[in-house]
């Protein structure tokens, strides 16, 4: 043991891709018409920054980038018990890849102030990639434990499990570290109705909001701008391409009675080949 | 485009493959990265060169030339043993510090290691990274300048690092023209490896390993493969795998029975079943579970959501069992059969047990 931590954990606004709502005709997300939601991977990495503060004690930092509906997403992690939350919302950051994210990300952190522990989800449901929570980490020089399913701390040292290819690893490290939370991690528990009512107070209230949820820009948490957006990023998307429709070659077999249909799967596929002898 | 775009620095073509290796065993994924990365490398008319990091490698380094490569820089540390991000950054980072001109490429396997490691090293050097690329290919990039638009400059060796986006529904291309080395993942079982050649003939050279305290932040306290008593998804022929169809957790003791019929097999499930509680996550197949290739895949009660198809697409022989003939499946599956699971599956198995009683049948079914 040993608290209170400071404790952050990044969060990102994602379209909804269960929803048809915003899906162009190409299959790409139109994110102006898209339902938007909490990018579900981020749901584990919530769960996990709440515990360490209920277990240990400590105060949560939601931080997220976006446009200003992001807000949303804020307010959400406010009615589950994090104390308050940071938006970097600006136009100059439009296009960024992974490293110019994890460089807004990290002037944005160093902005907010010193913690102990940093959150992020293993990916985002819209790149996919799970680079931005290591890129973070090696901005700011941090130990990482990525893939992370589990943990305890004690006396500020952080004991992890992991997945790693065809098993886990048990892993220590002192903090402050950075933990990208994996899927099998403890789902979000359900919002507490006095986090939901509370809220709902501060939105009746917005400067008191305000004291709670910020949106800052690149001036202000004095990102250099040449280094954001599309400018500060290496990658480029050059073209897309739709992947063709599939199939049509499927032998089907119905409309008789399970044993015929079996038998006639069993004649005509190679599964025979492997039975046990 | 910022309107004053450099693109890469000279390079010479060289392609560099981060090896991996488990318990000094190769990944898979690092020999098929020597096969994409040999032909990335002669295509740019420069050399395929490989790191492998670790203690006690024996003849791994060999190996790797075998499987294609011109150099292998070899660091070999007791601190090595175990994978560890800091250690293994450092090492990576300072062999790329050596190099005259920087690589043109760096490659590393989209594994739970290399999807660590690759973002460390990209930020550290400032440059471009593609997560779980698909295919890999050099190309042109045409870059028309926004202030003089006659002034076009080609440049042509860049990498063309593909990957599926937006639910695997688009292919996209990713480059990163302006910085080399152009860093990109990939994912396991989507390159061909090169069939290895024991005449094949590359350097071996030892390289330094200078590990700083703050390199050894992070502790190994214990590493647990689960080799006999886990879920071998990886390595089985035959994989039996359950989704929502199943109705409940009791459905998956029926999927273990039919796996029982076959050699070398595994069971397997959907993210859906898992996120229920109905098994464990170490059997979830897919984008965010695990990708796999047994010869035969048997999806029973699965709909074929996209995020399932790409970890499963790559099987030899798909079967489906779903009682709804537009399930999304069947359109990618080999066999596919309309019907109930707890109606096709035992008779399956009875069907199965019939045939191994009556010993030597196995050989005389009714083939055409
Ligand atoms: C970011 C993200 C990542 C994801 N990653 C993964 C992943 O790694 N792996 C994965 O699998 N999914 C993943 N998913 C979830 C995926 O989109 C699907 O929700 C999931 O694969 C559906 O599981 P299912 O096929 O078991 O269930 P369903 O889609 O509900 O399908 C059940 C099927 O069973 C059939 N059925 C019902 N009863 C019977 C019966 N008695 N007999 C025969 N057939 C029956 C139905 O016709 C239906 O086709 C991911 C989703 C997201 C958003």
């Amino acid at each position: 043991m040993a608290g209170p931590y400071e404790i952050f954990v990044l969060i990102k606004q994602v379209p909804d891709q269960g929803s048809k709502a915003g899906l162009n005709p190409d299959g790409t997300i139109d994110r102006a018409k898209a339902k938007r939601m909490l990018n579900p991977f981020d749901r584990y990495a919530l769960q996990a920054a709440l515990h360490v503060k209920r277990t240990y004690g400590g105060r949560v930092t939601a931080i997220s980038m976006g446009p200003p509906p992001a807000v949303e997403i804020l307010l959400e992690a406010l009615e589950h018990g994090v104390d308050r939350g940071y938006l970097l919302s600006d136009r100059r950051l439009a296009a960024s890849d992974t490293l110019a994210t994890a460089y807004a990300l990290f002037k944005t952190v160093t902005h907010v102030g010193k913690f102990d522990l940093i959150f992020c989800g293993l990916q985002t449901t819209d790149g996919d990639t799970a680079q931005v929570g290591p890129q973070l980490a090696e901005r700011l020089s941090l130990p990482q434990v990525t893939y992370c399913e589990d943990f305890h701390l004690d006396d500020g040292r952080l004991h992890a499990r992991r997945i790693i290819e065809g098993g886990v690893q048990f892993v220590d490290c002192v903090t402050p570290a950075l933990i990208t939370v994996a899927n099998s991690y403890h789902p979000l528990a359900y919002k507490s109705f006095r986090g939901a009512w509370r809220v709902q107070q501060l939105q009746r209230n917005p400067e008191e909001l305000g004291k709670y949820i910020r949106t800052v820009d690149l001036d202000i948490i004095q990102a250099d701008p040449e280094r954001c957006g599309l400018k500060g990023s290496p990658t480029i998307v050059a073209a897309t391409e739709k992947v063709g429709e599939l199939g049509g070659n499927c032998s089907m077999y119905e409309g008789h009675a399970p044993d015929e249909l079996v038998g006639e799967l069993i004649e005509k596929s190679n599964l025979k080949e492997f039975l046990v002898a | 485009m910022s309107e004053s775009v450099n693109l890469a620095p000279p390079s010479d073509g060289e392609v560099l493959v981060i090896a991996e290796q488990i318990l000094g065993e190769l990944q898979p994924v690092t020999l098929e990265l020597l096969g994409a990365g040999r032909y990335l490398a002669d295509k740019l008319g420069g050399k395929l060169s490989t790191v492998i990091i670790g203690h006690n490698l024996g003849d791994i380094p060999q190996k790797l030339i075998e499987y294609g490569a011109d150099t292998v820089y070899v660091a070999d540390d007791p601190e090595l043993q175990d994978y560890r991000t800091l250690s293994y950054r450092r090492v990576v980072c300072d062999l790329l510090e050596t190099f005259k001109l920087p690589p043109h490429i760096v490659l590393l396997g989209s594994t739970t290691t290399g999807r660590d490691l690759a973002p460390r090293i990209a930020a550290n050097f400032e440059t471009g990274l593609t997560a779980d690329c698909t295919e890999l290919d050099i190309g042109p990039y045409e870059h028309k300048s926004k202030v003089d638009p006659s002034k076009v400059g080609l440049y042509e060796g860049c990498l063309y690092a593909i990957r599926p986006s937006f639910g695997e529904s688009l292919k996209a291309r990713i480059l990163g023209p302006w910085k080399n080395p152009q860093m990109a993942t990939t994912r396991p079982g989507q390159m061909t490896p090169l069939a290895p050649d024991a005449n094949r003939i590359g350097k071996i050279v030892n390289i330094p390993v200078k590990l700083q305290k703050e390199d050894l932040r992070l502790v190994v306290a214990e590493t647990v493969r689960e080799v006999s008593k886990g879920v071998r998804l990886a390595e089985a022929d035959v994989i039996v795998a359950g989704g929502y169809g199943l109705g409940s957790k009791e459905g998956f003791e029926l999927m273990h029975e039919l796996a029982k019929c076959f050699e070398n097999s595994a069971v397997g499930a959907s993210r859906k079943v898992v996120d229920l509680g109905w098994i464990p996550y170490e059997h979830q197949v897919g984008q965010t579970g695990k990708t796999v290739r047994p010869k035969v895949y048997i999806a029973c009660g699965i709909s074929g959501a996209i995020q399932h198809r790409v970890g499963m697409s790559k099987s030899g022989t798909i079967i489906a069992i779903n009682k709804d003939p537009d399930a999304p499946i069947f359109k990618f599956a080999h066999h596919g059969i309309v019907g109930d699971v707890y109606q096709i599956v035992p008779e399956l198995i009875r069907q199965f047990k019939e045939k191994l009683t009556t010993k030597g049948e196995k050989t005389v079914v009714h083939t055409h």
